[in-house]
């Protein structure tokens, strides 16, 4: 069978420059126009940093190097191609930068819906290939690939295949040592006193625990930077705390009133963190609060079911997530406009006329629908690759008015 | 008298443990649906379980294995939310619409117009409805 075209995700491994040869060879089989589409994958990690566009790197590639590794493996096309340079078009991609995929599943999720956009019905997977994300607990890409009808999938074949085991391939020695010595600590804590059954236990525990979880613990390398993320964290505490505290009130006082005086809507917000430990720390303390409870985590969004008024305007008002992102990226990033300055709130279920209507956000009906365009419109403006919304909206019938106007 | 002060510390936290405790279990039997229930239900994880574990960790004295008091509460405060967000994600995905102000429908409506699968398959999501 011949390809036309092949989509080809690419990840700076060893066997690419073969790689790139066989798919050359095999989309040139074909008659008339081919084209091969490289697609570098960006691990949620990328988005850690304060900005899709700041990017530090540390995981993965930074942007000039994705187009650096992209420009290569493009120039490797072209001398492959040879005198047939004039039938084949080389074209480059970049996708995750502004999105969040987390799983194999995401990934595969995305690279089928890259091949309907660009009507490419071939992929090919380097043997090598290792796009960073997911863990070993979760299925490889390869499978998850295979549940698509859409398109098919082939692994390059490439001779200089060196097998190792997944585990000695992915952790290196600081990530061992360090979740060695998290362990080691956690465990004497627990024990209380140093005593020498404790400390020969702790570190035979610990010794397991590092070889086996390093990988599933951490993504990259520990560095300072995780230790002054844990010292913001510290400081977190007791500000969310004090927050529980006066939410807790506030909602005991509405549970124990005779009237009941609730308000209950589903919201959304468009945060502004960035990947799965900030987003994680943000969803969780909307939750821990009560009178606000986080219903679905998309990426960036949030849809957060709110019990009271008051409630909402704190979420609106964006106090936690202005400290997470304290906790995460430093002082610097708590000068970033609260979410109902940014115009990211969004009230899903419309409230009707007696509403304290102080907020333009909180109006319902078609202003509720034009913010909705808005925000898409921003969305589709701020890079090629749509969130997860759009995904959303394929898969899934959502439940409320607004959101099933949004998929027509 | 740092004996008596400590005493009434702890029976004063214990107190308002109870407190959030009962007001959460109100809560869950007043509110409407299932998400405003998930809100109040981590109420009684939150500071209830928080006032008794100050409490606990104030009888037990500091140093010697309060701090475990402590860890406690630090799990508590990360599997609480996940089981609270799990549930309404849960319930979301099966449609379930959340119940508002203006809504007169019965339980056996929100129950036909949630299309609850109960075979155990893969969740449909509706997606039938018009």
């Amino acid at each position: 069978m011949s390809a036309n075209s092949l989509l080809v995700p690419v990840s700076g491994s060893s066997t690419e420059r073969q790689t790139v040869k066989y798919a050359v060879r095999r989309v040139l089989d074909g008659t008339g126009e081919v084209r091969i589409r490289f697609v570098y994958v960006h691990p949620p990690d990328r988005t850690q940093e304060t900005s899709p566009e700041e990017v530090v790197a540390d995981a993965g590639l930074s942007p000039e190097q994705a187009t650096r590794l992209l420009d290569r493996v493009a120039v490797w096309a072209r001398e492959d191609a040879g005198e047939d340079i004039s039938r084949l078009t080389v074209e480059t991609a970049q996708i995750g930068l502004t999105e969040y995929l987390f799983s194999p599943e995401d990934l595969a999720t995305r690279l089928v819906e890259e091949t309907e956009e660009h009507d490419i019905p071939h992929i090919l997977l380097d043997p090598e290939y290792n796009p960073g994300i997911g863990s070993p607990l979760l299925r490889p890409l390869e499978y998850e690939l295979t549940r698509f009808r859409e398109c098919t999938v082939e692994e390059a074949p490439a001779q200089l295949r060196t097998r190792r085991s997944p585990l000695v391939i992915r952790s290196t020695p600081v990530q061992v040592g360090s979740l060695f010595l998290v362990s080691f600590l956690f465990y004497q804590l627990l024990a209380g006193q140093l005593y020498w059954f404790d400390l020969v236990t702790g570190v035979i525990s610990a010794t397991i625990v590092a070889v086996g979880l390093s990988r599933v613990t951490f993504h990259r390398n520990p560095s300072l930077r995780s230790l002054s993320q844990i010292g913001r964290l510290i400081l977190y505490i007791p500000y969310l705390l004090v927050q529980i505290v006066k939410s807790n009130i506030l909602i005991a006082a509405v549970i124990l009133h005779p009237r009941l005086p609730i308000e209950p809507r589903l919201t959304r917000v468009r945060t502004t963190v960035w990947g799965g430990i900030p987003v994680m720390t943000l969803a969780n303390s909307i939750t821990l609060t009560p009178g606000t409870l986080s219903v679905r985590v998309d990426g960036r969004s949030l849809t957060v079911h709110t019990l009271v008024p008051s409630a909402r305007e704190d979420l609106f008002d964006g106090g936690l997530e202005r400290a997470v992102r304290y906790v995460f990226y430093g002082r610097e990033s708590m000068k970033i406009a609260s979410p109902r300055e940014r115009g990211d709130t969004k009230i899903l279920q419309p409230i009707p006329g007696k509403s304290d209507g102080s907020d333009e956000n909180e109006s319902p009906g078609e202003t509720g629908e034009a913010d909705e365009t808005e925000v898409s419109d921003d969305r589709e403006a701020s890079g090629d690759t749509e969130t997860s919304d759009d995904r959303e909206a394929s898969g899934d019938t959502e439940t409320s008015d607004e959101q099933g106007g949004e998929q027509t | 008298m740092i004996e008596t002060l400590r005493v009434g510390a702890i029976i004063v936290l214990v107190v308002l443990g109870l407190f959030f405790t009962f007001v959460s279990a109100t809560g869950v039997l007043r509110l409407p649906d299932v998400y405003s229930r998930a809100h109040t239900a981590s109420q009684a994880d939150t500071l209830g379980a928080g006032f008794a574990l100050a409490a606990v960790a104030l009888a037990l004295g500091f140093g010697t294995t309060s701090y475990k008091t402590v860890l406690l509460l630090f799990f508590i405060f990360i599997t609480n939310p996940t089981a609270a967000h799990a549930i309404s994600r849960a319930a979301d995905e099966q449609g379930i619409e959340p119940w508002t102000t203006d809504d007169d429908r019965t339980d056996r409506d929100l129950y036909e117009a949630s299309e609850v699968e109960t075979d155990g398959g893969v969740a449909t999501n509706g997606g039938e409805q018009p």
